[in-house]
């Protein structure tokens, strides 16, 4: 998979989600998935390093995309994960003049609230794929 | 406000300082008021718009936070400098610490290590999607988001893809807006 083919589905994943662990269902998708350019193994391997690492929790794409593209996936996975963060200037602009609509902001705590669920249906992939490490450890 | 270029460094050196010590989300923010606050660069109004903005804005929240902030001190150049600073160390870490488990985890230590590890962080992730949708839970709100976590699950099992999911989760919230509901920014995140 080339660098730029990474970045933008990284981006996908991380402009579509609400948190940092959030964008990890569509990673899968596409990752494991879609492109089998990682295992699940390799994904969950991601979210240990990148909860055992101090700063920001969506950190953990970086490990992705080393897995995925080696240290230049590592730099396009830390592009797609700042490039969204930019988008808070035109939202401090648009703020006021639109979120007091009541349609808008529903729709975005619709999002919000989808982009949980999806997530715990990550965690019953990710409970399922500790356990079966486990079982291979000590088993 | 206009900042000169020692005043861009201690921006530069606060974000590195306070996002880096913590494992990110609100612990960091309130560091970063504690911190900015201090210097009379933040009031705690500015505090809680762009805790509400990063909750809004896709992607990872504290990133978010810390251009909002760098943004309103430094127009760009404090939103870039405050990116880099926040994201540049954790994700140089993490590469590294991906390159090194990529040497290493064919030892069976290392994978019972990484298996305890995953449980571990199974768990955060379940806080950190619990804490996401707590505030959506409480009286008049909970039948809709009942509702919409239940389209969610069935879109899920129809192996939907994600962005479609949210698609779909974005109409039905338009479907049930109600005039009633509380302002984003005004919700206990």
């Amino acid at each position: 998979m080339s660098v730029i083919a990474l970045y933008l589905l990284l981006l996908k994943a991380t402009v579509t989600s609400f948190a940092g662990m959030g964008s990890l269902p569509q990673i899968r998708q596409d990752f494991v998935v879609t492109h089998g350019v990682i295992t699940d193994e390799q994904l969950s391997q991601a979210v240990v390093i990148g909860r055992s690492a101090p700063g920001p929790v969506g950190a953990y794409v970086v490990a992705i995309g080393y897995f995925a593209g080696g240290w230049p996936g590592a730099i396009a996975a830390w592009l797609a994960m700042i490039t969204p963060a930019l988008l808070v200037i035109p939202l401090l602009t648009l703020l006021r003049q639109f979120l007091h609509l009541p349609r808008v902001r529903a729709a975005v705590d619709a999002v919000v609230i989808a982009s949980a669920v999806l997530l715990l249906t990550s965690v019953v992939r990710m409970a399922m794929d500790s356990v079966e490490m486990l079982r291979r450890v000590f088993g | 406000m206009r900042f000169d270029k020692a005043e861009l460094r201690t921006l530069g050196w606060l974000v590195f300082y306070d996002v880096n010590r913590t494992l990110g989300g609100l612990a960091s923010m309130e560091l970063l008021r504690r911190s900015f606050g201090a210097r009379g660069w933040m009031t705690d109004e500015g505090h809680a718009l762009f805790v509400a903005l990063s909750r809004l804005t896709p992607g990872t929240n504290i990133l978010a936070y810390c251009v909002a902030l760098g943004w309103q001190l430094a127009h760009w150049r404090g939103a870039l400098i405050s990116l880099a600073a926040a994201s540049i160390p954790a994700s140089i870490l993490i590469a590294l610490l991906s390159a090194t488990l990529a040497q290493i985890d064919r030892y069976p230590l290392v994978r019972a290590i990484i298996a305890i590890a995953l449980i571990v962080a199974t768990l955060l992730v379940l806080v950190t999607a619990w804490n996401l949708l707590r505030p959506y839970i409480k009286g008049t709100n909970a039948a809709r988001t009942g509702i919409i976590a239940a389209i969610v699950v069935v879109l899920v099992l129809m192996k939907v893809t994600p962005v479609r999911i949210l698609l779909a989760a974005a109409v039905c919230g338009v479907v049930m807006a109600s005039p009633a509901a509380p302002p984003v920014a005004e919700v206990d995140r």
